[in-house]
């Protein structure tokens, strides 16, 4: 496997460490080669820095990907803006020669050069990919059987399809994929595929972005979700925080929101509390009550044959 | 000056689509929000009236737009071109007036915060490349305005 650089973004370092630190435990355990190298600067966000300045957002992310690039590294990101924003760039400048000469001339004057060799991946299709769910099947101590978790993707884990190629932009399978080699159900709901809606709360929408979050966690709370699972800050945001201050006035839509590095965290065998599930603001002991539950439980096939057995079973 | 920043023969197509509106979050869920009504108002130049609204701004960049578009064009861009001569001509929402700011000034939109780091039992953050993007920063200023 080749090595690769961690982008960690700004709202993970920021606002929640406990994903970098669930991130690096999953990491780890599979022994991946990833590093962490000085340089890297904010991806730069699309929806701010492109809507005011397009050279800036074009060069700030042509310099992030030359950082790797020159160290012969790929680049892995536990958030979807981050990788969405950097492979945008990407393949727009390897599509257009003429704009890459201007931004490499201007990358000249501190020395970088923008290639765009190394293949930029989000953590989910790169855990499905390049680690492989057979690997994950196999490393696993327990699983989820008998939960059903709804998987959020997140956009820009899959969208623009055409600088990711990574899933299927409509109907994506990575993440539910993942989900099910740990053994849980994963739900199909109505508003899997809708955003998140964080994005409004970035423009003094908070109203507006509470009405998206409130969407999904309806219809979640209503089909008897166990928890939604998801791998992006900006989503897990918009639905641990704005969850818990919707409860605050009185709204209680009590729907655990897991990372997917704390699910695999779990299933690996590591505690709740080493991965930093406790420092979410919506409480996920409802979650984790019934995965306690269900491993008391006999394992459904025992006491099978014998009853199979009895007389007058199968009649 | 909106011309600069689209195609408008693609929008003139797009005009008369609307293959995004059944899947568009912004379309099925906001009061007002109506992209093809701004893009005819682009076409007809009579676009100002959009910069100061608050509808501009619930463009949520899912990009699914762009991933229906018989074009691969999408009605984002024409979101994006609104927003950059809203912002130009100083019409932000304030939140994004101090993002830009944190952003031009530090390269990043958030410091690690590195007593929960450190309390977590993780490395220090790496070096951010800061010196680095406000020197290229300077370098395109000066060039804009060498013109």
């Amino acid at each position: 496997m080749k090595e690769f650089a961690v982008f960690w973004g700004c709202t993970i370092q920021t606002r929640f460490p406990f994903l970098e630190k669930s991130t690096r435990m999953v990491m780890e355990d599979f022994k991946l080669p990833y590093r962490d190298i000085d340089g890297f600067t904010c991806c730069p966000e699309k929806s701010l820095v492109n809507n005011v300045d397009h050279a800036v957002f074009v060069v700030t992310a042509a310099r992030n990907v030359s950082l790797v690039d020159e160290l012969d590294y790929d680049l892995v990101s536990p958030c979807t803006g981050c990788v969405s924003n950097l492979a945008t760039v990407k393949e727009k400048l390897l599509h257009d020669p003429r704009e890459k000469e201007t931004v490499n001339r201007l990358l000249k004057e501190v020395e970088r050069e923008f290639k765009g060799r190394a293949k930029l991946s989000h953590l989910v299709p790169f855990f499905h990919d390049t680690v492989g769910v057979y690997r994950i099947k196999q490393k696993i101590k327990r699983d989820f059987s008998g939960m059903r978790l709804a998987v959020h993707y997140g956009c820009h884990m899959i969208r623009p399809s055409h600088a990711l190629k990574n899933d299927d932009p409509l109907e994506p399978k990575k993440f539910d994929n993942l989900l099910r080699a740990l053994g849980a159900a994963s739900m199909d709901y109505m508003t899997k595929m809708t955003c998140c809606g964080q994005g409004l709360d970035r423009v003094d929408q908070h109203d507006n972005a509470l009405h998206l979050a409130r969407e999904k966690l309806i219809e979640l709370r209503k089909l008897g979700a166990d928890a939604m699972v998801l791998c992006c800050p900006s989503c897990f945001l918009q639905f641990d925080n704005n969850q818990f201050l919707m409860a605050k006035e009185g709204e209680k839509l009590s729907t655990p929101v897991l990372y997917f590095t704390e699910l695999l965290g779990l299933a690996l065998g590591h505690s709740p509390e080493e991965l930093g599930i406790d420092k979410h603001r919506v409480d996920c002991t409802p979650f984790l009550e019934k995965w306690a539950s269900l491993r008391e439980k006999p394992p459904w096939e025992k006491g099978l044959e014998e009853a199979l057995n009895l007389p007058g079973a199968l009649t | 000056m909106i011309k600069s920043h689209l195609d408008m023969k693609l929008l003139e197509k797009c005009s008369q689509c609307g293959a995004c509106y059944d899947i568009c979050p912004a379309c099925l869920n906001f009061a007002g929000y109506d992209p093809r009504a701004a893009i005819k108002d682009i076409l007809e130049g009579d676009y100002e009236k959009w910069l100061k609204s608050a509808n501009i701004w619930q463009c949520l960049e899912c990009h699914y737009c762009l991933e229906m578009c018989y074009q691969h064009y999408g009605f984002e861009n024409a979101m994006t071109a609104l927003r950059t001569i809203a912002t130009k001509k100083g019409y932000y929402p304030a939140q994004v007036k101090r993002g830009w700011e944190m952003f031009v000034k530090t390269g990043r939109l958030g410091e690690p915060n590195e007593g929960a780091r450190k309390r977590l039992g993780l490395p220090g953050a790496k070096e951010s490349g800061k010196e680095e993007f406000l020197k290229l920063c300077e370098l395109l200023n000066k060039k804009r305005k060498a013109g």
